[in-house]
C-alpha cells in the first residue's frame, strides 16, 4: 500500500526521489484517497509558483470534505496534473500512478531526508 | 463529530455493513454507513438501476387510542384528512412561533392509529410534545429501537422487492403491510432520492433476513448497498430539506417554500397563528436552488452574495451532484433574489459563481448524463 520507493510526509503525501533534473513528484497515499473517499475536486496550483514547505498549495475536494494539499518540500512548482481538472477521481483509483498530483524543483534537496520512509508512515498511519 | 461513539447505537444490520466493510458516520445518536466503496458510485446506481439503503436510524413513534388521527391532524401541519387509512403523508411538527421541531412521515393506519416516522435526533421530543397535549386515551410509544427500516430506491425496486417475496405497485405514499416469514412487514412507496421505491418497515429481528433477501433478489439489477453519503447528494439533487441543515428551530415551513405541507384551512395546529401570519406578509427569506457555473462546491453555513458583493443568503445543504458533475446548494435568500439570478458563493475566500435555480436539479429515472 505504501511503495518503499517513496517519501512520505504526516500530511499523507507521498514523494518520490529526487530526479536527474532535480525535481520530485508529489501526491496522496492510499491512506489519504481512501480516508477523503471519492475525490470530486482537484485545485492545483500554478506552474512557476514558488512554494515553502508546509504551504497550503491546493485543495482536494470530495463528496464530504476538502483537505488542502500542501507542499512536502520548499521549491518551484514544475508541473501539475491537469488530467484532475477532467478525472479527479483519478487520486482514487490510481493515488501512486495516475492520479499525481504536481512536481516541484526541489530548493534543498537535504530536506527530502527528514521525510518518512514507507514504514515509517505505515507505523503513523496505523496508530491513527 | 462531536458525539461520543461509545454511546452510539448500532443499527440492527451493523454486522452486514461491517462484513460488506462499510465507513461508519455518527447520525442522529446512532453510528450508520456513510459509504461502503465510493459516495458516488452509489448515487449512480440508484439513479440508473436500484440501491439498498439501511435508515433504521429514523424514528418510529406509535399514537394511539380512540381519536387519534383527530388529535395529531391538531397538532402536525398538514392536512391528514387529505388522505385515507393506508395513506402515508409529510408533515411538519411546529413549535408555537412556526419554527420546525421536524419533518416527519405520517403513516394514517386508522382513525385511532397513526404511525410516525421523525428524524432520529428529534424523535424523543416529537414524542414528548405530543404526550404532553394528548387526550385522555391516547398514548404516545416511541417504538424506535423495536423496528429497522430498508430503503428500496430505483427503477428497478418494483422487480427487486417482487423477487424478494414482498408486495410492489401500490400507489405513491400508500402502504402494505405483508406477512415475511412469520413477521409483518410495512412496504410503504416513499423514499428520499426521488427515484421510483419502496421504504420497509421490519421489526428489528428480521431485519438481517429481509437486507439478504433483498441483495440476494436484485443482484441481477446489478443492486449495490448504498450509505447515508448517497442518500444526502440524491436527496440534495431533488432539493428535498433535511432537518437540521434547510428546516430547523429558526426556519419555518413558509421560508422552505413547504407550504404545501401545510393544512392552512385547518382550525389549528402547532405554529399556525405566526405561519399564516408570516405567509400573509411574504417570508424575510426564501429557500432555493444554487447550481455551479464553474466548478466549486458550496458547503452549508457559506456566505452567498449578490452581483454587488452584499450578502444576500447563506448556504443550508452543499455538495457536489454526482449526476451533473458540478457543485449545487439549497440555500437561504433574501426577497430580492428570484430563480434564473447570478449570485456567488464564497468558497474558502474565492467569490464562485453560480445560477439560482427551484429544484430538483435532476429528472429523476433520467439522469443528467
Amino acid at each position: 500500500m505504501y511503495p518503499d520507493e517513496l517519501k512520505y510526509t504526516a500530511d499523507h503525501e507521498w514523494v518520490s526521489s529526487l530526479s536527474d533534473q532535480g525535481t520530485v513528484r508529489v501526491g496522496i497515499t492510499e491512506y489519504a484517497q481512501d480516508a477523503l473517499g471519492d475525490i470530486v475536486y482537484v485545485q492545483l496550483p500554478e506552474v512557476g509558483e514558488e512554494v515553502e514547505a508546509q504551504d497550503a498549495v491546493g485543495e482536494l475536494e470530495s463528496t464530504k470534505s476538502v483537505s488542502d494539499v500542501f507542499a512536502p518540500v520548499s521549491g518551484t512548482i514544475v508541473a501539475r496534473n491537469d488530467a484532475l481538472d477532467t478525472t479527479p477521481e483519478l487520486c482514487n483509483s490510481d493515488p501512486y500512478g495516475e492520479g499525481w498530483i504536481l512536481e516541484i524543483s526541489v530548493r534543498d534537496p537535504a530536506a527530502l531526508e527528514e521525510l518518512m520512509s514507507s514504514d515509517d508512515y505505515e507505523a503513523t498511519v496505523t496508530s491513527e | 463529530m462531536a458525539e461520543d461513539p461509545v454511546q452510539l447505537r448500532p443499527s440492527p444490520l451493523h454486522d452486514r455493513h461491517v462484513a460488506l466493510g462499510a465507513k461508519f458516520a455518527a447520525f442522529g445518536g446512532w453510528t450508520m454507513p456513510l459509504e461502503y466503496s465510493s459516495t458516488v458510485k452509489e448515487h449512480t446506481t440508484v439513479r440508473e438501476a436500484v440501491g439498498l439503503f439501511d435508515v433504521s436510524h429514523l424514528g418510529k413513534a406509535l399514537v394511539r387510542g380512540p381519536g387519534a388521527a383527530e388529535y395529531v391532524n391538531s397538532c402536525l401541519t398538514n392536512d391528514l384528512e387529505r388522505i385515507a387509512p393506508g395513506q402515508a403523508q409529510y408533515t411538519l411538527c411546529c413549535t408555537r412561533d412556526g419554527g420546525v421541531v421536524d419533518d416527519l412521515i405520517a403513516y394514517l393506519r386508522s382513525p385511532d392509529e397513526v404511525f410516525l416516522v421523525p428524524n432520529a435526533a428529534n424523535t424523543a421530543e416529537v414524542a414528548r410534545l405530543l404526550a404532553a397535549d394528548a387526550p385522555g386515551g391516547v398514548e404516545v410509544l416511541d417504538q424506535s429501537h423495536e423496528y429497522a427500516v430498508l430503503a428500496v430506491q430505483g427503477r428497478h425496486s418494483d422487480a427487486t422487492l417482487q423477487a424478494a417475496g414482498l408486495p410492489v405497485g401500490h400507489d405513491y405514499m400508500s402502504f402494505v403491510e405483508a406477512p415475511y416469514g412469520g413477521v409483518a412487514v410495512v412496504v410503504c412507496r416513499t423514499g428520499y432520492t426521488g427515484e421510483r421505491g419502496y421504504e420497509l418497515v421490519v421489526p428489528a429481528e428480521a431485519a438481517s433476513r429481509v437486507w439478504d433477501a433483498v441483495l440476494d433478489a436484485a443482484a441481477a439489477y446489478g443492486i449495490v448497498p448504498a450509505g447515508l453519503g448517497a442518500r444526502d447528494t440524491l436527496r440534495t439533487e431533488m432539493g428535498y430539506p433535511l432537518h437540521g441543515q434547510d428546516l430547523s428551530r429558526d426556519i419555518t415551513p413558509v421560508q422552505a417554500r413547504l407550504g404545501w405541507a401545510v393544512g392552512w384551512h385547518k382550525d389549528t395546529f402547532w405554529g399556525a397563528d405566526a405561519l399564516r401570519a408570516e405567509r400573509a406578509a411574504g417570508p424575510a427569506r426564501a429557500l432555493h436552488g444554487l447550481v455551479a457555473v464553474g466548478r466549486g462546491i458550496p458547503r452549508p453555513a457559506m456566505q452567498v452574495l449578490g452581483g454587488d458583493g452584499a450578502e444576500v443568503g447563506s448556504v443550508t445543504s452543499g455538495t457536489f451532484s454526482p449526476s451533473l458533475r458540478k457543485g449545487i446548494a439549497l440555500a437561504l435568500l433574501s426577497p430580492g433574489v428570484s430563480d434564473g439570478d447570478e449570485v456567488y458563493v464564497d468558497v474558502r475566500g474565492r467569490r464562485d459563481p453560480f445560477t439560482v435555480t427551484k429544484p430538483p436539479f435532476v429528472t429523476p429515472g433520467a439522469p443528467a448524463r
